[in-house]
């Protein structure tokens, strides 16, 4: 099918899956006005700008966005895990336990804030193929995770990570007693994506978590995942560069671009009917496999902003064929347009997949 | 028939590790003719990169050949090899670490076109300058002369290089991983601007990528080699290989990528495979290199003979015993059984 056919078809035949939207489903984690900087020779860096995401308990969402946009800032600023020169300069990230009690993440004092992290939350960094510790075997990191929250029961974990390991489609006799090295990049992840699982937390962040393995090995770890989420019951972010990615695992997709969230809408209404014009670039450059037919690509023009020189109002607003008076003077807000669909578009009514929209876009604009 | 541009012939590469010797391609040949787009894809530990480096020059063959015009490049003298390193350019993955970071735009593209005195004076390499920038949509070229890489965004620094590859109005270029680095939204007009070079100027493209989807767009109108562990083991046109691919290798990677379409990718058929794992470089299992991992490998036969690449008609070549017998039998090459009951092909019912 080609865009220009989906975009007809779409809209009309599955109109009436629009979500509605969800007061019952308790929030777990809410993201209010976030503002991290880095300190930079030319002073600081806004990467994330005043980003508001509200993730119910129980969802998947993805978290996607080019280089700079600061999806993995965002990751890292709620578990205090920000390089040095790095500051949340404002904002909140209450989080609610299954106690149903509430905190900021951003003010919890750190003996607290080293509870939270494992039994409440837990990440698993990009490349978290090469963050196991290189001298310990697998099942020590393990056992040193769990002493480290007070769990000493040595039998217990070792049948806790015995079961996580089998249900990471890892074989427990190859992989209990192996150093890191003897595993290879796939295997280490999901080793990590299994250990972030020991102290059964609520809440699951993953950064990048098939970016640098091979096609087959992504596979692998996209199932894995899945298995999980119907196996487990915790909540899911994940941050990726790949939309594909968003498509086959998450409930909720959140995009960002220069540091803004600017749409965060369910899945399907993310890719079948996209409220924001950067969403629609990103649609229309990435290519299909399946399929006989040649699918034309359409490329967004310029480049991704330089956070040190933003554009005024609406950061898309330079490389949008929409972009009118008003984007050049203001930041739309992310408002709700419908169904739990949040955009940050002043021309979100207008905005549809046809590439025709972009190809008029002239050659004098800034090419990437 | 016409004499290819390059022919590769029986490339063999080995290497000696600590673990052994290991054969990182293994007998790999095929032709490019003036204007083709070949695209060799394949995932890490391939040799599609060992093959890139033997036809660019940099690396020579353990057996086998490197033809260019008909002529073995590494029996050339001096004089011709550097002529064929001319017409022969490759453009890298990662552009940063081929830039030199204190040359501004301009005096990295102006270089090589004084060097090789293709300009006479400043005045005509400035101008040139300007085309070859534009030429790689850096326009208006101006606004990019005098600026450092990295004031530059990804795509931008990638265009440079391509442009710095033109200087010596090349035959042939060997992108190896060359949009692998760079964002979604530009990659596009990225492979545009390449594809500008082999529509307008006739540039061959021996393009590598691990990416089945940058290959549907940009090898479109040519052709595809599939890699595993130094073997070729799949080769045709591209509209037909990715559409309808027959090695298992090269389906379990079409069935494995996802797609950014939530329902087809949910319910988009998967090819189970026996085993994850790459089989080790220094202990190659026998027989097909794929058969540990293959869904429809036939004991006694494929773990035992190594598979020859076979033409089943239709330009298509494919190195797979199992499916070889199926299109002689009649079948499409794509209905197999598979070995056991548990690996039958299943749609992912989710």
């Amino acid at each position: 099918m080609s865009d220009a056919t989906k975009d007809q078809v779409i809209p009309d035949a599955r109109i009436d899956d629009q979500e509605e939207p969800d007061h019952t489903t308790p929030t777990i984690l809410s993201i209010e006005d976030m503002w991290v900087e880095y300190k930079t020779p030319h002073g600081w860096l806004q990467a994330v700008r005043g980003a508001t995401l509200d993730i119910k308990r129980g969802e998947a969402v993805a978290l996607i966005g080019e280089s700079g946009s600061g999806k993995s800032t965002l990751g890292f600023a709620i578990l205090r895990m920000l390089a040095r020169g790095a500051r949340i300069a404002k904002g909140k990230a209450i989080f609610t336990n299954s106690r149903g009690e509430s905190y900021d993440l951003v003010t919890l004092p750190d003996k607290n804030f080293r509870e939270f992290r494992w039994s409440e939350c837990s990440m698993t960094f990009q490349a978290a193929q090469n963050s196991l510790n290189p001298v310990m075997r697998v099942k020590d990191t393990f056992w040193e995770t769990a002493k480290a929250h007070g769990k000493r029961n040595h039998k217990e974990i070792d049948e806790r990570t015995l079961d996580l390991l089998r249900k990471v489609q890892l074989d427990p006799r190859r992989v209990f007693d192996a150093y890191p090295h003897e595993l290879s990049g796939g295997m280490r992840q999901r080793v990590s994506i299994a250990l972030s699982l020991l102290l059964e937390p609520d809440l699951v962040i993953l950064d990048e978590p098939t970016t640098a393995l091979d096609i087959l090995t992504q596979r692998a770890i996209i199932d894995v995942v899945k298995n999980l989420r119907e196996q487990l019951d915790f909540t899911l972010i994940f941050i990726s560069h790949d939309l594909s990615l968003a498509a086959e695992l998450a409930d909720r997709v959140a995009t960002m671009y220069g540091g803004e969230i600017v749409e965060y809408a369910a899945v399907r209404d993310t890719f079948y009917r996209p409220r924001h014009p950067y969403t629609v670039g990103l649609l229309n450059a990435v290519p299909p496999i399946v399929g006989e037919e040649f699918t034309p690509l359409t490329a967004i023009p310029g480049s991704t902003p330089n956070l040190l020189d933003m554009p005024s109002g609406c950061p898309f607003h330079p490389r949008c064929p929409y972009h009118t008076d008003i984007c050049i003077r203001e930041d739309p807000p992310l408002m709700d347009v419908g169904g739990n669909h949040l955009t940050a578009c002043h021309h979100h009514d207008k905005v549809t997949r046809d590439p025709e929209i972009w190809e008029r876009m002239t050659a004098e604009e800034a090419v990437g | 028939m016409n004499e290819p541009l390059m022919s590769l012939q029986n490339l063999t590469r080995t290497f000696d590790t600590r673990g052994g010797r290991i054969v990182a391609v293994d007998n790999v040949s095929f032709d490019l003719h003036k204007g083709d787009i070949l695209c060799l894809v394949g995932e890490s530990g391939s040799g599609k990169t060992t093959v890139a480096r033997m036809a660019g020059g940099m690396l020579k063959p353990s057996l086998g050949k490197v033809l260019f015009e008909g002529r073995d490049i590494n029996a050339m003298g001096k004089d011709d090899f550097k002529s064929y390193r001319q017409a022969v350019q490759i453009i890298h993955q990662d552009p940063y670490a081929s830039l030199n970071p204190v040359q501004t735009i301009g005096e990295i593209i102006r270089a090589p076109l004084l060097h090789h005195k293709l300009v006479k004076g400043r005045r005509e390499a400035t101008q040139r300058v300007a085309e070859l920038l534009e030429l790689v949509d850096l326009s208006p070229a101006e606004n990019y002369i005098g600026k450092y890489p990295h004031q530059l965004s990804g795509g931008q620094r990638q265009r440079v290089s391509i442009a710095r590859a033109m200087t010596l109005n090349p035959r042939m270029i060997i992108a190896d991983e060359a949009v692998s680095m760079v964002d979604v939204s530009t990659r596009v007009s990225l492979l545009n601007t390449m594809l500008k070079l082999s529509n307008e100027l006739g540039v061959t493209f021996m393009f590598i990528t691990h990416d089945l989807s940058v290959v549907k767009y940009f090898g479109w109108e040519g052709r595809v080699g599939v890699m595993y562990v130094g073997k070729l083991v799949e080769r045709g046109r591209t509209p037909n290989l990715i559409g309808r691919s027959l090695h298992p290798y090269t389906r379990a990677l079409a069935a494995a990528i996802p797609e950014a379409d939530p329902d087809l990718t949910r319910s988009k058929e998967k090819l189970q495979l026996r085993s994850l794992d790459i089989p080790n470089l220094n202990a190659l299992p026998s027989g097909c290199v794929f058969h540990p991992r293959c869904p429809y490998w036939v004991e006694g036969l494929c773990d035992v003979k190594s598979p020859p690449l076979v033409d089943v008609g239709n330009g298509r070549e494919v190195a797979c015993h199992v499916v070889v017998r199926n299109i002689q039998e009649g079948g499409n090459g794509r209905d197999l059984a598979p070995t056991s009951e548990e690996l039958r092909t299943s749609s992912a019912a989710d």
